[in-house]
């Protein structure tokens, strides 16, 4: 290589600011994020080591140069009175000797701050001959450019540095500095000419598609996250506990939820098993006061109801009468999971564990610990066993006139609202409803109100709400985008507004059907992804009962339509069979909403439905063919050759040959035998030849040099070449 | 005279002129290049080393008239050209024609002498005429010239100026035999001669139809791009100073059918073009003076521009 002459051109120049921008993308944070207070001594530094380097002052002089600003800066930075009253340089010369001997010592952290600046000086030295030695002897920057996005990124996410504009910055400079670069290197490695009209034809596209691109990534909007910020993740999983207030969560059960919002990740992580008779939902706890962001419970002090086996569990659900057909049933859980309670049925009667276990029930969310001589206690398997409700429709049409005999502590406790709710949203409760008088029909009118394709059931894409946003106002009326907690919080929100008493109800769905485990049991299996919140709304005389305004899920609660309700309600005679198809509810609910027409929204709705439903499928098919296709790319020695000398074999016309000669140089340049720019093919023939120790090559494009050199094509020549032409790619073949 | 006719007489010469010139095949083959292609060489070595050998072999060969000039710092434009000399006897001037006046010319050490006198040559190769006391005399074809230059004295030296080293179709170097080709002159030095002994292949009637001839060598646009190529590439090249004139390209076109027609072909390919490169070119460029110092050699730019300027291998389609 060629020694690298001191150029002082402008692109030079260019390329030195250029790199001074970068590095100044590494001090910029400091003043933030650490005690240094006087960026400006260190930039200027900066500027004077970059400038000694592009005027090419020898190493000497520029050392004492720098050596001198060094030493005067740390005088203006810690000493008073004037630099040329020598007075402070014994105390400098002490104050260096005492910190080399803490550095001896390793006691690092009690250097002075006179020292570390002038280890700091000491590093931006060496860096700016870093800088010097990849922009002008490497002519590669690619390393520095990469690291820098690093830091950036990396202080971020971890620290309280704001990097926006930061990283638009490093993005427009760093690709113009390896813009330039690739330039000179490509005029160095061809030997050409640095002159005004090549520097135009490389600097104004580069400009431009700078300029382009990081303009269009400016105005261009930003999408949310696709993995979700690493930080509250990696906090949790140091402190492990479950990812609590807002932000990005991991899906699960939580117990914080007064701050909802965010998006979730997925996870597969199996919490139970169980054996069911039929599907139904399990039960964690219920929450009853909204706060506008997120549900507490309202008695905040710990109130237990504590009770034995065989003892009534003092959960309220429904109410045992007339109203309500119920079958017993059975269910037993096999836990994965340790959680010190237990998850139940609606409707639970009894719990059996191990005798020496205790229950209590916390009275403000009914959720039932379990307890080893007073420590909880997480149980490894239980069977509950409930009454299946089957409500009357009737009884609960009748219950709005007997509204007025619920309890006061009920009404207030389950019709609670924030009086910072915004108007909108009872306006909207009020609207849904108007046409309904009676109380199950208005439920059931808030329950499908969501089911609407506006609304769209996303994870990924869900938002938290600001400051002085709502975060039902916001799901309902803004993103319309969300996951259960927001459909169920949004409709236990409008019921209340529209006076009927509701709550939050949290716990997991039935899961993911396994096998039969006989006897006509079925064993599910449920995984933090199955984590679900839904509503129940309290009917007088009945009791609570479950609602699931979430798009996509069913609860399996089982309606008694008897003819009194039907004949009040013609237009929905269909829907009692609805609610009781177990399977697919929002594929019929969709067909009776939009019958009259075939919609694309409908159409989108069902493909984005199917496609939530199976895209593990998706992704590993397309992974699949993917790594077919490579894996076939990979071995085309295999069976490219065979498919050329298909193709060619058949063919008897002699356009064909230069066809064939150039797919031949192809597959030997595939083989491994690369010919070089500027090797003629008769070399090249030659050396094939000698590798495979043939003369077909050389025969071979002694008639092809006719025909490119010369422009004659002989007749019939291709049915002579064809020999030697398929000898040849025959011994490409891998 | 058929074709197959003319490649054995040119084979016939080349082996004329090894015989007597050991060893230095591809400086025959390149001197007959230029002879037929009527362009002019210029060889650059040290003395001894044969040049004035070759000439004589290769003007012995094709049975043409062997003239040399030996120029020394005094010689006059008129001792190249001829002189008018008064005749007393019949009353008027009369032409005296000098050495350059033959088919074959030897000019040793052609930079000894003075531009003056340097240009009369050149202008004699240039054109094919001389003109003296207003009176041009045409200069009998084949005219070809063979001019050497000692690379290693300067003192008292005119070096070429570039222009006038355009006018040389090829620069090339002798170089010393191998050893055992020196031992193979030793012996035959012990011997007469051989080169009295050598008998003309070919003679100038021959040599006009092949000169003729060549000109039919087929150049295709594919080759002619390669040479426009490899041409520009010298000029853009960060060590040179001035690259390759476009009469340096029509030189090496012309170089290339010849050579191509030496063996045997009706048409150019890319190997002619680089194997014939580099004696074209490497006279027609001037390097940088940073470059120099450097010690980057024209030899080597030609070098590496023929090693980046990609070979067609398609047809170029117009």
């Amino acid at each position: 290589m060629r020694t690298q002459k001191v150029q002082k051109d402008a692109a030079t120049f260019l390329l030195y600011a250029l790199g001074f921008l970068l590095l100044w993308e590494w001090l910029r944070p400091l003043k933030e994020l650490t005690d240094t207070s006087n960026i400006t001594v260190f930039l200027m530094f900066l500027v004077l080591s970059l400038m000694l380097a592009f005027f090419g002052v020898s190493p000497l002089l520029s050392g004492f140069i720098k050596g001198l600003y060094i030493i005067y800066e740390l005088h203006y930075l810690y000493y008073d009175g004037s630099f040329f009253l020598t007075s402070w340089i014994p105390h400098f010369a002490g104050e260096l000797a005492h910190n080399f001997g803490l550095l001896a010592e390793r006691e690092w952290p009690s250097m002075t701050n006179l020292f570390r600046s002038l280890l700091f000086f000491t590093l931006l030295w060496l860096m700016t001959y870093l800088i010097q030695y990849w922009l002008i002897n490497r002519r590669k920057i690619f390393i520095f450019f990469f690291m820098t996005l690093v830091y950036i990124a990396v202080l971020d996410t971890f620290s309280p540095y704001v990097a926006n504009g930061a990283i638009v910055r490093t993005v427009i400079t760093g690709f113009a500095v390896m813009g330039l670069l690739t330039f000179n290197r490509v005029l160095d490695k061809e030997g050409i000419k640095k002159e005004a009209s090549l520097s135009r034809k490389w600097m104004v596209p580069l400009a431009l598609l700078i300029a382009v691109s990081a303009g269009l990534g400016f105005a261009a909007p930003k999408a949310e996250p696709i993995w979700p910020d690493p930080v509250p993740f990696i906090k949790s999983y140091g402190q492990n506990s479950g990812g609590d207030g807002p932000g990005i969560k991991k899906i699960g059960y939580g117990e914080d939820d007064s701050r909802l919002g965010g998006p979730f990740i997925g996870d597969s992580q199996v919490v139970f098993r169980a054996e069911v008779e039929s599907r139904h939902y399990w039960k964690v706890e219920t929450k009853d006061t909204y706060t506008g962001k997120g549900w507490v419970t309202l008695q905040p002090e710990e109130e237990y109801l504590p009770f034995g086996m065989g003892e009534d569990i003092p959960v309220s659900s429904f109410i045992d009468n007339g109203a309500v057909e119920t079958v017993e049933e059975k269910s037993s859980v096999l836990t994965f999971m340790n959680y010190p309670h237990v998850v139940y049925p609606l409707g639970v009667r009894s719990i059996n564990a191990p005798p020496f276990i205790t229950f209590e029930l916390e009275a403000a969310t009914e959720k039932i610990r379990t307890l080893d001589g007073g420590r909880p206690v997480s149980l490894d398997q239980y069977e509950l066993g409930f009454e299946k409700p089957k409500y009357s429709v009737t009884a609960m049409k009748e219950a709005a006139s007997k509204a007025g005999t619920l309890p006061e502590e009920l009404m207030s406790r389950y019709t609670q609202l924030p009086e910072e709710l915004p108007e909108r949203v009872r306006e909207l409760a009020l609207e849904i409803t108007q046409d309904q008088t009676d109380w199950f029909e208005k439920a059931r009118e808030l329950e499908r109100y969501f089911r609407r394709s506006e609304y769209n059931y996303s994870q990924t894409n869900v938002a938290v709400p600001g400051e002085n946003e709502d975060y039902v106002d916001q799901f309902l009326f803004d993103t319309k985008q969300g996951y259960c907690d927001n459909f169920s919080s949004s409709m236990v929100v409008m019921a209340r507004a529209v006076g009927m008493p509701a709550r939050w109800v949290k716990g997991y769905t039935e899961g993911d059907f396994k096998q039969s485990a006989g006897s006509g049991l079925r064993l599910f299996e449920v995984t933090n992804n199955n984590a679900h919140s839904w509503v129940e709304i309290y009917f007088p005389e009945i009791g609570w009962v479950p609602f699931e305004p979430t798009q996509g899920f069913n609860n399996n609660v089982q309606f008694n339509f008897d003819t009194a309700a039907q004949n009040a309600n013609r237009q929905e005679a269909e829907e009692p069979k609805e609610s009781e198809t177990p399977v697919k509810p929002e594929k019929t609910e969709e067909k009776d909403l939009e019958k009259p027409s075939f919609s694309i929204q409908e159409l989108w709705e069902s493909m984005k439905t199917f496609a939530g439903k199976y895209w593990i499928a998706f992704m590993i098919s397309i992974l699949a063919v993917a790594a077919m296709a490579a894996v076939f790319y990979l071995k085309r020695g295999r069976w490219l050759p065979y498919y050329f000398i298909w193709r060619f074999k058949q063919t008897k016309e002699d356009e064909h040959f230069p066809k064939a000669y150039l797919i031949l140089l192809k597959e030997l340049d595939r083989y491994g035998l690369i010919r070089k720019n500027g090797q003629t093919l008769r070399e090249y023939a030659k050396y094939v030849d000698s590798f495979f120790t043939t003369k077909d090559m050389s025969r071979l494009t002694a008639r092809y040099e006719q025909l490119v050199y010369r422009g004659i094509l002989k007749e019939g020549s291709w049915s002579e070449n064809k020999e030697l032409w398929e000898n040849l790619i025959k011994k490409t073949i891998a | 005279m058929n074709r197959e006719n003319m490649h054995t007489k040119i084979e016939r010469v080349l082996e004329n002129i090894e015989r007597v010139m050991i060893g230095k095949r591809d400086v025959a083959e390149l001197s007959l290049v230029a002879l037929l292609a009527e362009g002019h060489v210029l060889l650059e070595d040290v003395p001894g080393v044969g040049k004035t050998m070759m000439v004589r072999a290769l003007a012995k060969s094709v049975g043409a008239q062997f003239k040399r000039i030996q120029f020394t710092p005094d010689l006059l434009p008129s001792d190249v050209t001829g002189v008018s000399i008064y005749n007393p006897k019949e009353m008027e001037f009369q032409f005296r024609p000098g050495p350059i006046m033959g088919n074959i010319i030897l000019a040793d050490e052609i930079n000894r002498t003075s531009p003056k006198t340097q240009s009369a040559l050149l202008e004699g190769m240039e054109e094919s005429s001389v003109t003296i006391d207003g009176v041009t005399h045409r200069l009998e074809k084949p005219f070809f010239v063979m001019a050497t230059q000692n690379p290693i004295e300067y003192e008292g030296t005119y070096p070429l100026p570039e222009a006038q080293l355009d006018r040389f179709l090829l620069k090339m170097k002798m170089g010393y035999p191998e050893v055992a080709e020196e031992m193979e002159v030793l012996n035959r030095a012990q011997r007469i001669p051989p080169i009295e002994a050598l008998e003309p292949a070919i003679d100038l009637v021959e040599l006009r139809e092949l000169q003729q001839e060549i000109k039919e060598v087929h150049v295709d646009d594919t080759i002619k791009r390669y040479i426009v190529d490899i041409a520009n590439r010298t000029r853009t090249h960060s060590s040179v100073y001035l690259g390759a004139s476009p009469r340096g390209s029509i030189a090496l076109m012309k170089a290339a059918q010849a050579y191509a027609f030496m063996y045997g072909r009706d048409y150019v390919i890319p190997d002619d073009i680089q194997i014939l490169a580099p004696a074209v070119f490497v006279h027609r460029i001037i390097l940088k003076s940073e470059a120099k110092f450097e010690g980057i050699t024209a030899e080597e730019v030609v070098e590496r521009v023929i090693a980046r300027v990609p070979v067609p291998v398609q047809r170029l389609v117009k």
